[in-house]
């Protein structure tokens, strides 16, 4: 990828960033005096992000090449360490940039009304501008320690954000479950950075491309799959799944903004951004589309059992995050077609967890579907913005969902061997699920008999709320044939993945048009038979299939997590320790439990006595003296 | 028979006279001067001499020669690491003469003669009296640090090694409050560091015996030339017993959570900067100079220590409750990092490769944060002094914004988070240790920052989102001087992290030991 | 008699004042066996100075009792203070910090 310096506007990308940086830094450290427009400069800023992004980018689009690279200082440049900070606005780069502005300034503007009432609203404003600029400088670095820089930060942002009501336990609780699960996935991904550091001396995007081939496969290999892990922590993939159902407890523009639009994204760009190392690693590539598949089936099947309208859709964003990675998985033929639907699903999903919103706002914080029903009538506008976003998400035709999934089956599809057709089944499988488990939220929510209680009398929300939920709806409805169709947005990403070949249809793409639309409508079909036609009890019924209840327990995934680290983990302690393992408790997981027990237990050995402590420095010196002698020796 | 004196070339000499001339001068102001204008005399005193201390360092910046007879070595590691231990020890002075926020102007006792808990004692508690010896104490102390670094001669190591801990034990045991606990520190402390100092020195005499010199340099002609043999190996072992003692490198940090929590604060704060810079700087001195041409002897020893110390310190800092005594077993886990970074080299000939500069940097990037974070410590109080239990600092962000702002950024460099000191630092030694292949060890690293970034990160989340206790502590306005050290370190701790290039590239560049 | 029995006589009177230190519990008695295990030291260097031949053994014996001197008086104030305060010279007693 040939990059030019940048000029005139684009030089100037850098304040995309620091515009919401500066909103946080002026809301967290003005303290109260800010507390009566401190909203309103948290959103200004976003809003005036985006509109420079948009000027940005339209000046781009001039450039040869596509591609700007602004220098903006020296990290660190001694000998042989070498790390510049610049931007990189290229095609790629300047696609989210222009979603997570959009997206962001909608809902930092449906935010002024969703935390009216929330006396803590000015720092809500300043955690969403510190993500918002954390996020921007993820996808903008032109290296990847400074997607590393933005990849904690957005980590930071949402840990704060889904603890913000943390006088709720169980906030607490998702949060710190966030944290651990995040951490796991950080580490695969610093572990990267100092293999290609270790192996090519540089993490500069250009650098590091234009070096790995030179690379050994199995280092190649490593590096794919570590780049992966970080990506599956961050992206709420298989393995590291459960930590996103819970990150819903946080505030539901949290949700729409971080769990659903942006953030969770985040794996997918560094994914597809990786592309010229996991082009030459078809190893590394398998697993991500295993993960992929695994991922976007689990989570169709388990939102079909939950009764929590966040949960589902947030089990929902985990399965469509997974149809993305299968279709980065595939390679060239994918990559455009993954952030295709990255982003229409950045419109309706944002649109469907704002409209949630919208309906808890009415409901009284609410969430069981089981205690909604009939909201039809109600909440209109909330019903049609978020009936828009429900049909573009199951692939209704012509809607954004069906031109940007049907582009991911086709290319499954194209494969052609054996995992190709495997891989499409799974696909249109997970489509038909995914029509079914959100109808049958929509029969539950908006259809029915009303199952609220007397007290509750549901409002549609104020017009700050419904607008940005107005706007996403008109992008669900369009932005899929607008981007397939009118401005193909695998022309505009060429300059970042080349030309993908053009591969041979094994099956006419009219025909898996209309076999996906078919699944999709017995989707819809089997929910109406199952939910749509008789009474939802308000309670959910205990006598159930066994497949119900594995769903209803996420597949058991907490149960495995439990099974598989916890369980070892206690008993790596009793084994250590030789005691019960009575002290611990409430610890977040396994790990966590056998550090801490280890942490007491090693703590006993800091006696307090000093002539235990000289006894342990003679040991130790003892032990330095054999070793180096067993050294020399051997 | 005659004997020769010495060739000593003063201007090399210089930033140690300065510091040592201070002292002096400081002894003899605590003998004849006036009581009523000792504490300011005192302080400009101590501060003349360390801030000529490090000025004089500066203007060295190049130098390269041996001196004193070959006892003393003054090259660019050794004059960074001076001028690291001069600047840091000027700040922790400043944080011993704070006198706005104790109700009794000072932090150290005013006699520390009388017994803790004695009537008497509660008398002196409420007088304006302030006790001065610490400054010449400390200076010395700060002086001793500083020949430390330089010491080309085992002897020298070993008088230096005396010079900077005897003051040490005396004023961890002078605190104003809570004195129980504190000359239970300096017990121990002393006690210990004395063990630690026989091994040093039997470690001396055994390398003496079997190569016939305690310089460096023949030390290290010796030693390649396969003279000593196992005579040889035990004097290193027993030489770096005494050296990761001071360093408070696990299994050898017992004394270290029990000093830090006990020692009044300042000095706390003096010794984990100061201390750690010093120690290390011997530590690298004595394996690359001397033991240079043995590296696969100690390597494995070093690659062990490591991993023992990154571990213990960053599981046993995750229950700890008191933050001082956390931050005491973050200093044994920022150790193992440190030692990380001194495996990174190939120590051919006068090169050392990419560990030696990115110990320096890292040793003034911690010491700085460190230094801050303890000075932050001693802003929160209760009525019995400082408020160190981790439960009293709930909710202290909507007590005083300002200040869980700067902890929180110390915490966050000490977690190794991008954008500040700690993570450049983190950055250039695991970079360092990975590049001569240990990679293991690196990895090792990764998973105790990991774990070491919970409890730090708790702190944080207990400041920002937990609801502040009804009784809970005040946080006291600083004097001039502790507002001059909060400023300091909270810039650099940013600079470092945002800006590194300049102080990396002096490092690399001053990367040179000569002898 | 050779070099030898000096050296493993001195590693002897090391090893003692090791012990000593471990299980001595006057604060007193520890710090003479941290003195012990100097003066072995001591014994060390001269008998190393004589084997080898040099002089500087024996003038590193010199410097070690200076230090070794320094050390007594910092380390007796300190033990001074907190017996005073404690009546009692007992490093088991000296507690407090744990964990």
């Amino acid at each position: 990828m040939d990059t030019v310096a940048a000029e005139g506007l684009l030089s100037a990308s850098w304040l995309v960033i620091a515009l919401p940086l500066l909103g946080a830094a002026v809301l967290l450290l003005g303290g109260r005096r800010t507390d009566a427009w401190g909203h309103l400069l948290g959103t200004a800023t976003v809003v005036a992000a985006f509109v420079l992004g948009l000027l940005c980018t339209v000046q781009l689009a001039g450039v040869e090449g596509h591609a700007v690279d602004a220098e903006l200082f020296t990290f660190v440049s001694t000998g042989s360490l070498d790390v510049g900070a610049g931007l990189l606005v290229d095609p790629l780069s300047a696609t989210f940039m222009l979603l997570i502005t959009g997206v962001g300034s909608l809902i930092h503007v449906y935010s002024i009304g969703y935390m009216a009432h929330d006396p803590r609203r000015r720092r809500f404003f300043a955690y969403l501008n510190l993500f918002v600029a954390a996020m921007l400088l993820l996808v903008l670095g032109d290296n990847y320690v400074a997607l590393y820089v933005g990849w904690e930060g957005v980590g930071l942002a949402s840990y704060l954000l889904i603890a913000f009501w943390h006088d709720r336990p169980s906030a607490a609780t998702a949060a710190k479950k966030a944290f651990v699960m995040n951490r796991v996935g950080d580490v695969g991904l610093a572990l990267a950075i100092f293999v290609m550091f270790a192996q090519l001396g540089t993490v500069s995007y250009e650098g590091v491309f234009g070096g790995v081939g030179a690379l050994a496969g199995g280092t190649l290999t490593a590096l794919g799959l570590l780049l992966l892990l970080g990506a599956c922590g961050k992206s709420g993939q298989f393995p590291l799944q459960a930590w996103l159902p819970d990150a819903m407890e946080g505030p539901t523009p949290v949700s729409a903004l971080i769990h659903a639009a942006t953030m969770v994204t985040a794996g997918v760009y560094l994914i597809a951004r990786s592309a010229p190392i996991y082009d030459l690693t078809p190893t590394a590539r398998g697993v991500v589309l295993a993960v992929g598949a695994i991922t976007l089936l689990y989570g169709a099947i388990v939102g079909c059992a939950y009764d929590d309208i966040k949960k589902v859709l947030a089990y929902s964003t985990v399965s469509q995050i997974g149809y993305m990675f299968l279709a980065v998985g595939l390679g060239p033929v994918g990559y455009a077609a993954a952030i295709a639907h990255l982003l229409t699903h950045g419109f309706f999903k944002a649109g469907l967890f704002l409209g949630a919103g919208s309906v808890m706002h009415a409901m009284g914080d609410e969430v069981d579907m089981r205690r909604f029903g009939g909201l039809a009538r109600r909440l209109p506008v909330t019903f049609v913005t978020f009936g828009l976003g429900y049909l573009a998400l199951i692939g209704f035709p012509f809607l954004s969902g069906y031109w940007t999934k049907d582009a991911i089956i086709e290319a499954a599809l194209d494969r052609g061997d054996w995992a190709g057709w495997l891989l499409g089944g799974v696909a249109v499988l997970g489509a038909g699920l995914t029509a079914f488990y959100m109808t049958r939220l929509m029969l539950m929510t908006f259809f029915g008999r009303p199952r609220w209680t007397e007290d509750q009398h549901p409002h549609e929300s104020p017009s700050v709320m419904t607008a940005p939920m107005v706007v996403l709806a008109v992008g669900s409805v369009a932005a899929g044939f607008l981007l397939v169709q009118v401005f193909p947005l695998d022309t505009w990403l060429e300059p970042v993945f080349g030309v993908p070949e053009e591969a041979e249809h094994v099956v006419a793409p009219a025909l898996v048009g209309l076999v996906v639309t078919a699944v999709m409508a017995l989707g819809v079909l089997a929910a109406w038979l199952f939910v749509g036609r008789r009474e939802v009890p308000e309670v959910a019924p205990a006598r159930v299939s066994p497949v119900v209840r594995a769903a209803r327990r996420a597949l058991y995934a907490d149960t495995v997590n439990e099974s598989l680290f916890m369980r070892p983990g206690q008993w790596l302690t009793r084994a250590l320790v030789w005691v019960d393992n009575r002290g611990v408790d409430g610890a977040v997981n396994g790990l966590a439990a056998t550090l801490g027990g280890s942490s007491s237990r090693l703590g006993r050995a800091q006696t307090g006595f000093v002539r235990s402590y000289a006894l342990g420095m003679l040991g130790g010196a003892v032990v330095v003296a054999g070793a180096l002698l067993a050294v020399t020796a051997g | 028979m005659t004997i020769e004196a010495p060739d000593l070339s003063l201007a090399a000499l210089a930033p140690l006279l300065f510091v040592f001339g201070a002292a002096c001068i400081g002894v003899l102001v605590e003998a004849f001067g006036p009581r009523d204008s000792r504490h300011p005399v005192q302080v400009a005193v101590a501060l003349v001499g360390t801030l000529g201390g490090l000025v004089t360092t500066v203007l060295l910046a190049g130098t390269r020669e041996v001196t004193a007879g070959g006892a003393l070595a003054v090259d660019g590691a050794g004059l960074f690491l001076q001028a690291t231990i001069a600047g840091l020890g000027a700040l922790s002075l400043l944080l011993f003469a704070e006198r706005n926020l104790d109700p009794a102007r000072s932090a150290f006792v005013v006699s520390a003669a009388v017994p803790a808990g004695s009537v008497r004692d509660r008398e002196l508690l409420t007088v304006q009296r302030v006790q001065t010896e610490v400054y010449p104490l400390a200076t010395f102390a700060i002086g001793g640090m500083m020949l430390f670094v330089t010491a080309n001669d085992l002897l020298v190591m070993f008088v230096a090694l005396e010079v900077l801990s005897l003051p040490l034990y005396l004023i961890s045991g002078l605190a104003r409050r809570r004195r129980l606990l504190s000359q239970e520190a300096a017990v121990k402390y002393f006690l210990l560091g004395s063990f630690a100092s026989a091994f040093f020195l039997y470690g001396v005499a055994l390398v003496y015996g079997a190569t016939g010199t305690v310089r460096l340099a023949g030390v290290r002609e010796a030693v390649a030339g396969a003279e000593g043999g196992t005579l040889v190996v035990l004097g290193l072992a027993l030489l770096v017993v005494g050296l990761l003692f001071k360093a408070s490198v696990a299994p050898f940090h017992t004394w270290t959570p029990d000093v830090y929590q006990g020692a009044p604060t300042p000095v706390t704060a003096f010794m984990a900067a100061c201390t750690k810079v010093a120690a290390f700087g011997a530590i690298l001195r004595l394996l690359y100079v001397a033991f240079g041409t043995e590296e696969w002897t100690w390597r494995p020893l070093v690659y062990g220590v490591a991993i023992v110390s990154m571990v213990i310190g960053a599981v046993l800092g995750l229950t700890q409750t008191d933050l001082k005594r956390m931050l005491a077993y973050s200093s044994v886990a920022h150790a193992g990092f440190l030692l990380t970074g001194v495996l990174g080299l190939p120590a051919t000939g006068d090169a050392a490769g990419s560990g030696l500069p990115a110990v320096m940097f890292y040793l003034l990037a911690y010491g700085l944060t460190t230094l801050g974070a303890f000075a932050v410590l001693t802003l929160v109080r209760s009525g019995e002094g400082e408020a160190t239990h981790l439960s009293q600092w709930a909710g202290l962000a909507q007590r005083s914004p300002l200040t869980a702002a700067v902890m929180s950024l110390f915490l966050l460099a000490l977690a190794g988070i991008p954008l500040t000191s700690g993570f450049t630092g983190k950055f250039a030694v695991f970079r360092a240790a990975i590049e001569d292949g240990a990679w293991p060890l690196a990895l090792v690293a990764l998973l105790a920052s990991a774990v070491a970034a919970f409890f730090y990160l708790r702190v944080i989340v207990l400041m920002y989102f937990s609801e502040p206790a009804v009784d809970g502590p005040t946080v006291g306005v600083p004097g001039l001087p502790t507002t001059i050290v909060l400023a300091v370190t909270a810039a650099a701790t940013l600079l470092l992290g945002i800006v590194p290039g300049a102080v990396l590239g002096l490092a690399d560049r001053a990367a040179i030991f000569v002898g | 008699m050779s070099v030898t029995h000096y050296l493993v006589l001195a590693a002897i009177l090391f090893t003692i004042g090791a012990v000593g230190v471990l299980v001595r519990r006057n604060a007193i008695v520890v710090f003479m066996c941290i003195e012990l295990m100097l003066n072995s030291v001591n014994l060390t260097l001269v008998t190393f100075a004589r084997a080898t031949g040099t002089i500087d053994g024996q003038i590193m014996a010199f410097f070690v009792m200076v230090v070794a001197a320094a050390e007594v008086v910092v380390g007796l104030a300190i033990i001074m203070s907190i017996y005073r305060t404690r009546r009692s010279a007992s490093v088991d007693d000296a507690n407090l910090l744990k964990y």
